[in-house]
């Protein structure tokens, strides 16, 4: 509860920093900006080439299939990689000023949240490009799916970037880890495409009711599936609460370590 | 509640010989990875009221500053406790967080948000902050085009403004020129008189003295001793005096052996001494001291010479500067003199460390000998006085108005 009461306090950090994040992230650049959405857009391409053309899935309206996915994922490999290092990153200030460590965890994945918010200005402009049209009674439902993947997503940061601290080789391992669990998730492909008796065990990545959903409600244009969504919400806060075990322990020798 | 309670509060530092940071070599070289623990502080127990301002003395590596970084909670203790009750802000490391590219009013709000004030607290604060930073004309340019006196000057107005209950600083009292420190530290005076409490580590013991209400002396990781800085720190100037010397700093020499093989005289000793004949390194305001200068020379080219003397106090403020000559007497004759006394009786030295300089010269000032910082010796008292010498004076006290006159 005190932790609470003081990223309240450093609000006005935490939202710097966002504004710094997003501003800085591509400062030097020629493009600047637009990275935010070219680079979805390239990555859409080359799946969608891939998919479509080479290992032909057979998923009618291909790049909207993956595009819907494709662009939560982003958000949430986000604390997959770059995250890991976002407290070595920040190194000097740790060991000189006192601030609540969480802030920087919850800025970081925050801002990674606006860069999504961001892309789905481009899943509308696709969507209505293509001339698809959108389920306004489905639509609501993106909310509360945004809400829970939020929250894993902060969880996934507490716990990679405070154990990177400690062994800095986390850092490459994620980029194996951040390849095999994209494609374990339903992002380039359907659920449909996983055999049966797998399926209990797939459900177990927070990522697969998550993706699932989004699909159900921009692809499928239906609501999501309640259970599997509570689902997510359960795995989602497990993860949350023993990331934020876990980074209030490790943080304690964060200043000596680094 | 006070403002900060410390309990037996212990930290160990981890001394890595060879560390390895990567999975590898965390598993190769398991045995590599053995270190040696620590402890630097050892059990420290501390409690500060509201509005109360501590020094924390002790020589380089004692603890204090560790000390410091646990009341800012940048570390956790092993053991024991720290509580601080109210908004800690610290000038551990100014500027910390700054970016180069930002402009001085861009930073101005990054750097305050860091010490948990929001928008609108930063708001109301700004001007005042630009104020005193005296960086007016230059707040929207980057701060890389600043200058290092700059950079801190700006580093020091936001610290010193949001509104902290309690304040750390850690020896950076000299920020910018000597007007800018001045006014630095009026202002850690008006905060101190608005209630807020403050720690500060620091080696000027007169900067000390003159704010803090109580100094902590830390050594090998427990409080040695604590008190008014008054009885505190003669104590420890004198122990920093006998460490200095006991790690045999050799008076410096200004002349290398050799020179002074050809030169026909040279000083051989020089001994600070009680009315007893017995060589001190301490004494009381007061007391009749006895400096001791004993040389050497060739009879047969040694010229006429004289004695001089400069005191300085440790902060090398020249205290007093004579020489014989000046004082009307007449040329040493080294072939008949190798013991010169020089008495003070008595030695009006306000408390603190002090040294002298002597030069054995030829009548035209040619320096046969010059020895920098030849005796150390610490002054102590229990008055409080300032300045350099204790002025012989006497008070009294009536009242005009009802004797008449």
């Amino acid at each position: 509860m005190r932790l609470f009461r003081e990223l309240y306090l450093y609000r006005e950090m935490i939202s710097s920093l966002v504004r710094k994040d997003l501003k800085g992230r591509y400062k030097g650049s020629v493009l600047g900006f637009l990275w935010t959405f070219l680079n979805p857009l390239l990555q859409l391409l080359v799946y969608t080439v891939v998919f479509s053309y080479i290992m032909r899935s057979g998923i009618e309206h291909y790049y909207l299939h993956l595009f819907v996915a494709l662009v939560p994922w982003i958000f949430f490999s986000s604390a997959l990689t770059t995250g890991s290092r976002l407290i070595l990153d920040q190194k000097n200030m740790i060991k000189k000023i006192y601030f609540p460590r969480e802030v920087l965890p919850l800025a970081y994945t925050t801002s990674s949240f606006c860069n999504m918010l961001f892309s789905f200005v481009i899943i509308f402009a696709v969507i209505a490009i293509a001339g698809l049209g959108v389920a306004w009674r489905a639509l609501p439902w993106l909310i509360p799916v945004m809400l829970i993947q939020y929250l894993l997503v902060l969880g996934v940061n507490l716990i990679v970037s405070a154990i990177t601290v400690y062994c800095r080789d986390l850092e490459h391992i994620m980029g194996v880890v951040n390849m095999a669990w994209m494609y374990l998730s339903p992002v380039v492909y359907g659920i449909d495409f996983v055999p049966e008796h797998w399926r209990t065990w797939y459900l177990l990545n927070p990522m697969t009711p998550i993706l699932l959903a989004y699909r159900d409600i921009l692809y499928h244009q239906i609501s999501p599936n309640g259970r599997l969504l509570l689902l997510a919400l359960g795995m989602s806060l497990v993860i949350l609460l023993l990331g934020m075990y876990l980074f209030s322990r490790l943080q304690k020798r964060f200043a000596e370590v680094l | 509640m006070p403002a900060i309670t410390i309990k037996n509060l212990k930290k160990k530092f981890r001394i890595y010989a060879d560390r390895g940071q990567s999975l590898k070599e965390k598993l190769l070289f398991a045995n590599r990875r053995r270190y040696e623990e620590r402890w630097v502080l050892k059990g420290v127990s501390l409690t500060v009221e509201k509005g109360e301002a501590i020094a924390l003395i002790g020589k380089n590596g004692c603890g204090k500053s560790t000390l410091l970084k646990l009341m800012s909670r940048i570390l956790f203790p092993d053991e024991g406790s720290v509580a601080m009750d109210g908004r800690v802000s610290s000038l551990l490391e100014l500027g910390a967080g700054f970016h180069p590219d930002m402009t001085g009013r861009e930073n101005i709000y990054t750097n305050a948000s860091i010490f948990g004030l929001t928008r609108k607290e930063i708001d109301a604060r700004l001007q005042e902050i630009i104020d005193f930073s005296e960086l007016e004309e230059f707040i929207d340019h980057p701060v890389r085009t600043y200058s290092s006196g700059m950079y801190m000057r700006l580093a020091f107005s936001v610290a010193i403004h949001v509104g902290a209950d309690i304040l750390l600083i850690d020896e950076i009292l000299a920020v910018g020129d000597a007007a800018f420190q001045a006014k630095c530290f009026e202002r850690l005076m008006e905060i101190k008189a608005q209630g807020t409490t403050i720690v500060i580590v620091s080696h000027s013991m007169a900067q000390l003295e003159r704010i803090c209400d109580r100094s902590i002396w830390i050594s090998e990781g427990v409080i040695r001793m604590e008190g008014a800085p008054s009885e505190v720190h003669p104590l420890y100037m004198e122990y920093m005096g006998q460490r200095t010397a006991s790690t045999a700093k050799k008076p410096i020499q200004t002349q290398t052996e050799a020179q002074q093989e050809e030169l026909p005289a040279a000083i051989t000793e020089i001994a600070l001494l009680n009315t007893n004949g017995e060589p001190i390194t301490q004494c009381r305001t007061g007391d009749s001291v006895v400096l001791r200068i004993r040389c050497k020379a060739d009879p047969q080219k040694a010229e006429e010479a004289l004695i001089g003397l400069a005191l300085y106090r440790a902060d090398k403020l020249l205290c007093y500067g004579t020489n014989t000559q000046r004082e009307h007497l007449k040329p040493i004759l080294l072939h008949q003199t190798d013991e010169i006394l020089c008495t003070f009786s008595p030695l009006q030295l306000v408390a603190g460390t002090y040294w002298f300089d002597v030069a054995l010269r030829r009548m035209d000032m040619f320096a046969y000998d010059y020895r920098a910082q030849a005796v150390r010796f610490v002054v102590y008292n229990a008055i409080d006085e300032t300045g350099v010498a204790h002025l012989a004076h006497e008070w009294s006290f009536s009242n005009q108005s009802k004797t008449g006159g």
